[in-house]
Formats: C-alpha cells, sequence, structure tokens
C-alpha cells in the first residue's frame, strides 16, 4: 500500500462524515459513561508485542493519572510469544488479555477470522497522522507502533558523502564485507523489509546483497550492537533503536532512504469476551490519545499523532514517503520469501 | 493432565518393607510430584504433536512439516556434531582444573572456583558479544593486537566459524562438568592414592588407573548434561551460528514460532530429542557398567592433596588460561561498554561513566528485577535439590521398579529446547484450574522442572559413591530410611549438594527462553530484562548488568562454601 495523498484524502471524508453523524457533546459523553463502566473493572489487561516493559509500565502509570481507579498490567513479550499466549488462553476459554498488540499484523487478520475481536472507533483515532489512520482492519484495530527500517551507518568509518541513501546504494561493491542486517525468519520487521524489497527491486537485490557478504544476525536491532562494535559499518535498522543509542553518543546516522522508509505499521485490538471491556476502549482510545504518544517520543520512537512533534534527530511521520506492503501481499509472499532467504543465506 | 499422576497403574511404587513408613510416604509423595512437574508438561506436547492446528484432530502432518525437510534433518545433524565437539572440548577444560583444586596443593584455588562459577553466569548473549569483540575478523581485539604484532594483514581467528560457536559455547558450559568432577573428587579417599604411589606408581599413573576411573560416573554426567543443553541451547548460535551461516536445530526450531506459528510442527520437531537423552543414558550403562563406584566405604578415609613441585604452577596456569578465555578477556572487552556513555566512541576520559551502573542498580524497577530473579532461582534450586535427591536415592538403591522411566522422566526437560517447554508448561499451568499465571509460582515450577536433570545427575552421582552399608548401620540400629538420609546421605554429599545447588541456581537465574512464556509484567526477570535492553540498543546498561550479575555470583558462591564449612574428609595437617 503506498499512502498517497488519495487514500488520507478518503480517509479525511470519511472521519468528516463521522464527526457529522455524532456530535462532540455527545461523544464527551460517551466517554464518561464509559469511564464509569471501566471504574467498576477497576483493571485493565495488556500483552504487548512492542515497546519494552518499561514504556508498557509507563504507559500504565499515565493511564491510570488520566482515569484514576483503573490499574493497568502490562506484559511485553515478543509478538510470537504474546500472541501464542492469546491463543492458548483461547482455547483452554480463559481470556486474560483484554488489550492484545504484536508487530505481526497477519496475528490481527487470524483474531478477526476467528472472530475474536471486538469492533471499536475510539473518538482519539481523529488525531492520528493520516498516512496511518485507515490502518484498522475494518474498525477492529488502530496502529499502537509503527516500526521504521532504515539505513544506518558508523560516522567512525563512513563519512556522510560516501554513506549509502537509498536502498540499491547498498549493492555497491564497496560494501563488501561491511552490511549487516537480520532475518525474515526471526524478525516480523525484516519479514516486512523483505516483502518491500522483493517488491520494488525483485528478489535480484538480495542475490547482489549476498554477494557482498553481509553478516547476517537474527533480529533487526543486532544492527546497534554490531556497528557500534566496529565489525561491520553499514546496515538496515529499526530508526528508533538507532535514533536512541546514537542519542547516547555513540557514532550512529540514520539515513531515510530518498525513495521510501519502510513502514511496519504494528496494531493494537480489543479481544472479545475479556474481563473488562469497558476499559479496554478506554485504553485503546489512550493509545490514539496524545500522551501515549509523548511517552512514545520520549523514548525515541515515532509519534502517531500530528500534535506531538517527532524525538530529536527523526523526521515526522507526516514528513516521509512511507511504504508498506499490503497485509495481503505479505501473507502471500513472506512464507515463500523466506524459503528462498533460507536457500540464500543458509539461515 | 490431572488424570495422570492419579492414575493407579502409573504407580510403580513397591517398597521393600510391608509395613507404611513415614519414607513410603515421602518417598510416594515425590513420585508424584514428579509425575506433576514433568509428565503433565511433556505428555501435552507429545499429544499436541499429533494435533492439527486451530482443530486439535488427530494427524501425522506436523511430523512431515517438522522432518520432511531436507534442512530440518541436516540441522538436527549439525547441532549433534556441535554439541559433541563442545562436550568433548568442556570436558578438556574442566576436568584438570577439578583435579587441581580438589587433589592437588595449586595455588589460588578459591579464585579460580568463583571464576569459573561466575563463567557460568555469564549469560549466552553477553559471552557471545564478548567474544565478537574479541574474535570479530573486522575489529575483534585479539585479531587486531595480533595484526599489529605480526604485521599480517588479517587475523588469527575468526568467530563466526564452527570452530569459533563451539568455543564459544564450551567456554560457559564447562562449569557443569567442573562442578560434577570437583564434587566426584572431593570424596575419593587418599588411601588408594597412597597404595598405588607406594605400589611404585607416579602421579600421572595414579590419576589414570585410580582416580579418574573412580570419578567417571561423575564426568559423564556432566558430559551428558553439557551435550543435552548444548542441543538445547539457542543464545549462542542466534549470534554466532546464524552469521556464520551454519544451521542448527534450535534456529529451525524458533522458525516455527514465526507467522504463521506452527507450534505442533515444533514439538514434533522436538520430542525426538527425547530419544537423544534415551541414547545418552544407554551409553552411560555401556560405559559404566556394573563396575562399582563406591568411593565412601564408611571406613574412615581422609584426603590429603598431592603435593605437585613446580608443576602446581603449571595446574595453575592452565586454570588461568581457561577463566582468563572465559570470563577475564570478554568481561574486558564487555567493560569497555559498561563503563562508556556510548561505547561506539571507544575509550577516553570524557567518555567514561558509572551511571550505567547506576541504572542497573539504583532504578527501582531493575533492582527489584534483580532481587526477584534471585529469588525465584533460590526457590527453584532449593525445590530442585530435594527431589532430585530423594529420586536419585529411590532409583540408586533400586527402592522401586520401572527405575528407568522415572530416570528418563527426569532427565527430558533438559534436552527439550525451551520455548517448546514453554509453550507446554504455559498450557499446563495458566489456565484454570491450576492457574497460575502471573504468579512467581508458575516461574519457579518452570525452573525447577527445566532444571531437575542437573540436580538430578549430581545427585545421582553422589549416592552412587556412598557404600549402602552406611544407611544399612542406621536402619540395623532401628532408624528409617529418612533418618539415614538426613542424617548419613546429606551429610556425606554436602558440598554435592552444594554443587547441584549452583548448577540449578545459575542456569536458572539466567533462562530466557521458558521465562518468556511464563512471566508477567509483574514478575519480570533477568534474562527478560536483558532482551529488551538488546532489542532497544541499550548495550551500555547491558554490559552493566553483566558485571553486576558477575560480581553477585562470585559472592554468593563464596559465601555458599563458606557455610557449607570446612571439608570433612580433608586430613588436618
Amino acid at each position: 500500500m503506498q499512502i498517497t495523498r488519495r487514500a488520507v484524502t478518503t480517509g479525511m471524508m470519511a472521519l468528516g462524515a463521522g464527526a457529522i453523524a455524532a456530535p462532540a457533546a455527545s461523544a464527551a459523553d460517551d466517554q464518561a459513561k464509559l469511564y464509569e463502566a471501566a471504574k467498576k473493572e477497576a483493571k485493565v489487561t495488556w500483552y504487548s508485542g512492542y515497546l519494552d516493559q518499561p514504556m508498557v509500565d509507563a504507559v500504565g502509570r499515565a493511564f491510570t493519572a488520566k482515569y484514576p481507579g483503573i490499574s493497568m498490567a502490562g506484559t511485553k513479550t515478543t509478538s510470537q510469544v504474546a500472541f501464542q499466549r492469546l491463543m492458548q488462553d483461547l482455547n483452554a476459554g480463559s481470556v486474560q488479555a483484554d488489550v492484545f498488540s504484536s508487530t505481526d499484523a497477519a496475528h490481527m487478520s487470524d483474531l478477526i477470522a476467528k472472530d475474536k475481536l471486538v469492533k471499536y472507533t475510539p473518538p482519539n483515532a481523529a488525531g492520528l497522522v493520516p498516512s496511518i489512520r485507515d490502518f484498522n482492519g475494518g474498525g477492529y484495530y488502530r496502529p499502537g507502533w509503527v516500526g521504521l527500517v532504515t539505513l544506518l551507518y558508523n560516522s567512525k568509518q563512513v563519512s556522510a558523502a560516501d554513506s549509502p541513501k537509498d536502498w540499491p546504494d547498498l549493492t555497491d561493491p564497496k560494501w563488501k564485507n561491511k552490511i549487516s542486517f537480520g532475518s525474515p525468519n526471526y524478525s516480523g520487521l525484516v519479514g516486512v523489509w523483505t516483502v518491500g524489497m522483493a517488491e520494488k527491486y525483485g528478489w535480484g537485490f538480495f542475490e547482489k546483497l549476498n554477494k557482498l557478504n553481509p553478516l547476517v544476525g537474527r533480529s533487526i536491532d543486532d544492527a546497534v550492537a554490531v556497528l557500534n562494535s566496529g565489525e561491520r559499518s553499514v546496515a538496515i535498522c529499526s530508526a528508533a533503536t538507532a535514533l536512541r543509542s546514537a542519542a547516547k553518543g555513540n557514532p550512529l546516522v540514520v539515513n531515510y532512504p530518498t525513495s521510501f522508509s519502510l513502514a511496519d505499521l504494528s496494531p493494537a485490538a480489543i479481544i472479545k469476551g475479556s474481563p473488562s471491556p469497558n476499559a479496554a476502549k478506554l485504553l485503546i482510545d489512550f493509545m490514539a490519545g496524545p500522551e501515549y504518544s509523548k511517552i512514545l517520543t520520549d523514548n525515541y520512537e515515532q509519534p502517531l499523532r500530528t500534535d506531538v512533534p517527532p524525538p530529536k534527530g527523526a523526521k515526522s511521520l507526516a514528513d516521509l514517503t512511507l511504504f508498506q506492503p499490503t497485509l495481503e501481499n505479505i501473507e502471500k509472499e513472506l512464507p515463500g520469501l523466506r524459503d528462498k532467504w533460507r536457500d540464500l543465506f543458509n539461515g | 493432565m490431572s488424570a495422570t499422576p492419579a492414575s493407579p497403574s502409573r504407580q510403580p511404587f513397591v517398597v521393600q518393607r510391608r509395613r507404611l513408613q513415614p519414607a513410603t510416604v515421602v518417598f510416594g509423595l515425590a513420585t508424584l510430584v514428579l509425575v506433576f512437574l514433568i509428565a503433565a508438561p511433556v505428555i501435552r506436547l507429545l499429544v499436541s504433536s499429533f494435533q492439527a492446528t486451530g482443530t486439535g484432530g488427530f494427524t501425522l502432518h506436523n511430523y512431515a512439516v517438522a522432518w520432511g525437510r531436507e534442512r530440518n534433518v541436516a540441522a538436527v545433524g549439525n547441532s549433534l556434531l556441535y554439541a559433541l565437539e563442545v562436550t568433548i572440548l568442556s570436558a578438556v577444560f574442566a576436568v584438570p582444573i577439578a583435579w587441581g583444586i580438589s587433589r592437588t596443593n595449586m595455588p589460588c584455588k578459591g579464585l579460580i572456583r568463583a571464576l569459573i562459577i561466575g563463567a557460568f553466569i555469564t549469560p549466552s548473549y553477553l559471552g557471545a558479544i564478548g567474544w565478537i569483540l574479541l574474535g570479530g575478523p573486522n575489529a575483534g581485539w585479539l585479531n587486531k593486537m595480533w595484526m599489529a604484532l605480526t604485521g599480517s594483514s588479517a587475523g588469527f581467528m575468526n568467530i563466526y566459524s564452527f570452530s569459533g560457536l563451539v568455543l564459544v559455547t564450551a567456554l560457559y558450559a564447562f562449569p557443569y562438568i567442573f562442578v560434577f568432577t570437583a564434587a566426584a573428587l572431593d570424596l575419593v579417599s587418599s588411601e588408594m592414592e597412597e597404595a598405588a604411589s607406594i605400589l611404585g606408581a607416579g602421579w600421572l599413573r595414579t590419576i589414570r588407573r585410580i582416580t579418574l576411573p573412580l570419578v567417571l560416573p561423575a564426568i559423564i554426567g556432566g558430559a551428558i548434561i553439557v551435550f543435552l543443553d548444548t542441543v538445547a541451547l539457542f543464545g549462542t548460535p542466534a549470534i554466532i551460528a546464524l552469521p556464520s551461516r551454519i544451521p542448527v536445530m534450535t534456529l529451525v526450531l524458533w522458525q516455527f514460532f514465526e507467522t504463521p506459528i506452527r507450534a505442533e510442527a515444533a514439538a514434533a520437531y522436538a520430542i525426538p530429542l527425547i530419544v537423544i537423552t534415551l541414547a545418552m543414558f544407554s551409553m552411560q550403562r555401556l560405559v559404566l557398567g556394573r563396575k562399582g563406584y563406591v568411593a565412601l566405604t564408611g571406613k574412615g578415609g581422609t584426603r590429603t592433596f598431592t603435593p605437585l613441585g613446580g608443576y602446581r604452577w603449571l595446574v595453575l596456569g592452565y586454570a588461568l588460561f581457561v577463566v582468563g578465555l572465559a570470563v577475564i578477556l570478554p568481561y574486558a572487552a564487555l567493560a569497555q561498554a559498561a563503563f562508556s556513555q556510548a561505547w561506539g566512541l571507544g575509550l577516553s576520559w570524557a567518555n567514561l561513566t558509572l551511571d550505567n551502573f547506576a541504572a542497573v542498580l539504583f532504578e527501582a524497577n531493575s533492582r527489584n528485577t534483580i532481587i526477584r530473579t534471585f529469588g525465584y532461582s533460590a526457590a527453584a534450586a532449593c525445590a530442585a535439590v530435594v527431589l532430585a535427591l530423594v529420586i536419585a536415592y529411590i532409583v540408586t538403591r533400586r527402592m522401586v521398579r520401572d527405575r528407568g522411566i522415572l530416570t528418563l522422566l527426569c532427565m527430558a526437560p533438559l534436552v527439550i529446547p525451551g520455548i517448546v517447554l514453554g509453550v507446554a508448561f504455559y498450557a499446563t499451568y495458566a489456565p484454570p484450574p491450576i492457574a497460575l499465571y502471573g504468579t512467581a509460582a508458575i516461574l519457579i515450577i518452570g525452573y525447577t522442572t527445566r532444571f531437575l536433570p542437573v540436580a538430578y545427575v549430581n545427585a545421582a552421582a553422589g549416592v552412587r559413591s556412598l557404600n549402602p552399608e552406611m544407611e544399612d548401620a542406621v536402619r540395623i540400629l532401628g532408624g528409617g530410611r529418612l533418618r539415614a538420609l538426613a542424617q548419613v546421605v546429606v551429610p556425606l554429599l554436602k558440598t554435592n549438594l552444594v554443587g547441584s545447588w549452583l548448577l540449578v541456581f545459575i542456569p536458572a537465574a539466567r533462562e530466557l527462553s521458558t521465562a518468556l512464556f511464563l512471566v508477567s509484567g509483574q514478575t519480570r526477570v533477568i534474562s527478560v530484562m536483558m532482551l529488551d535492553l538488546s532489542e532497544n540498543g541499550s548495550f551500555e546498561t547491558l554490559a552493566a548488568l553483566g558485571f553486576v550479575l558477575l560480581a553477585a555470583t562470585i559472592a554468593i558462591v563464596l559465601l555458599g562454601y563458606k557455610l557449607v564449612g570446612r571439608d570433612f574428609m580433608l586430613r588436618r595437617s
């Protein structure tokens, strides 16, 4: 899905229509009623596949500060583990999580197909960055995190002038023995990147990369350690992780590729039949609100809203050309690409 | 699952005496606990390997998915070769040092022992990164030093290779064999060695013909643990094998958890590993045969240190070489990160800071995580040691039929990779009626189960070295089995049990794959915190955490051995 001006306009029109149907006063009324009902539930549980535990805890504190009387129990694991746990809870008939979030949107498709999600449009969604506002699976989920895949280099070893500016620059023979990236077989973010690259540049892109003897690790975040150690000098990275390390003074520079940055919109949704359905709605609304985006930027993540400025050194989503392969395309292409990857990189 | 432990036909209990003794009750309970802890999740795993994803109907498809690809089969071959080489190298590292510490007048024993246990706590992720900093082909310190010294254009080692993988793994696995062997050597009386010496054997011949054969069960026990642990290891292969393009089994296994998740196929891939465990034990039986390994007879017996003269410096040199590779060098490399504001900038005064240590020690969230982890691991270690001793006693003293099944049950959890076992634990313990999710208990039970094999093998080697006549003496004098266990076996095996405790405590404190499924936000443990830190690029804090773990462990070990007190067999000179 190339995020085009037209898609954005359509989204804005849809929102405009929504606003006419539900006047602001009654929306505030609904929120107050929701809060009253949620207070009786007193607690909301969130299985998260993104952020880290301290950030999840910070979200919990901010949520309780905004909605006194409701506590949040959030657990961060990897998306695969969170999903596996959720499925086992569902199979055992004891739903624990009210809200589930994952870096892998396919998890949501699976849950929608099984009729396990609750449709809900939070009022705060109107303030989301237009390019991610439509990402809602027909009303079943909302973006809770945006992973940006970009280029990264070690500025002690590579000059700005020499650094790769766009994806195809990586295949330059001068990067032999210098590149590092993760594997789509272990990282959802690298998976989306693989589908994106194959779609734009064909499989030949990876064959050219392989000739340069790249260091292929597991997670996309390994790049930061590999570059800081000096073992490699150019990498594919998750922008937030690299910016966080660069902010400490490490010699890392993020290059947003000139043609496009790869976006992985990561959804959050309400689980059907969960113990606290009202508090869950409040939490989903909170995740679309400014307090949540502020916590993201405090930790060098991309804010989801237009009214929260991006962290130091980062560009805002509105100023970037984003590209995300469609969910259909990811589901269709990724398994085959993973197989080809195993044959090419033996990992 | 609750049906299994209750089923009377599975009761393998035949007690030698007809009268119901307290011992019978205790041993019966221990067996039940074992079934609950291990059989329930393992059977669930076995069943799920035959279930279709989603529908739950019977199928063999999972086995076809898991084993139908040549690549997946080849990965198991790689894993077995990898584990074999790691086991051999670990024994080469461990046995001479264990002998030096236990039986000779080698200097600096306490320090070496503490550093070896320090190597053991090092999380595989950190050890692997430490070694990439040392042996990386482009920027490794050792390679750079080599190039500077010899003027050659390339380094002398590449950590991204099969031998690099084996070296790094063995450096953090050899403490298993060390603790086993040292504990066994501590129980061997010097009289037999002295007899050999009187008959004209030199110390080398004495070692070969007397000392080593006596502790063979312990060495083999430790080797089996290293082998199984390496087969199931994920951390080091993820950092080193993957970039070296060496597919091993655990790497294949993790791929089953990428969308579309095929946990059932993962179970089908892991279940046959239990056969490897069986094979290990048949081999053990073959090697040990029907020979006797009784070292403690109850008829006196003391131990003196063999004076090595100048050779004791050689033994110390070897020990320092090994702990140098395992601890001193990699931690020196990691220190650059732990004491830096930004480790990518390299060493400089301006870059120096203690903030990373402050973040680990004084930030409430992280401090609580450390305390909590040590608490859970200590609880699991206590539970595993007690359970393992009781079961080892039942099995070694042949008190029940079907001992093979008990042994297999005790050993199975180690070889099943953590991620698969984590799924089974969660499925068994999280839903009602047990409903332990979110509690400390689920982690403690998980750790106890996962590392019971280690405690069991060590305890079995210990009990085997005791002459049953000592316990018979208690019983002739009117004491029961329990009294014999508490007042004869436990005091005699004191150091062995401390060893067992450490061998559960430490791996539990660093265990990641099982913990991932069992933690909640309120029960977060160090390994999960480390994963967060590595994922968000905070390597400086991660390295500082490594140092804190190392220091805490060394302190615990020194304190532990002090509490155990003086070695009762050591001859006063």
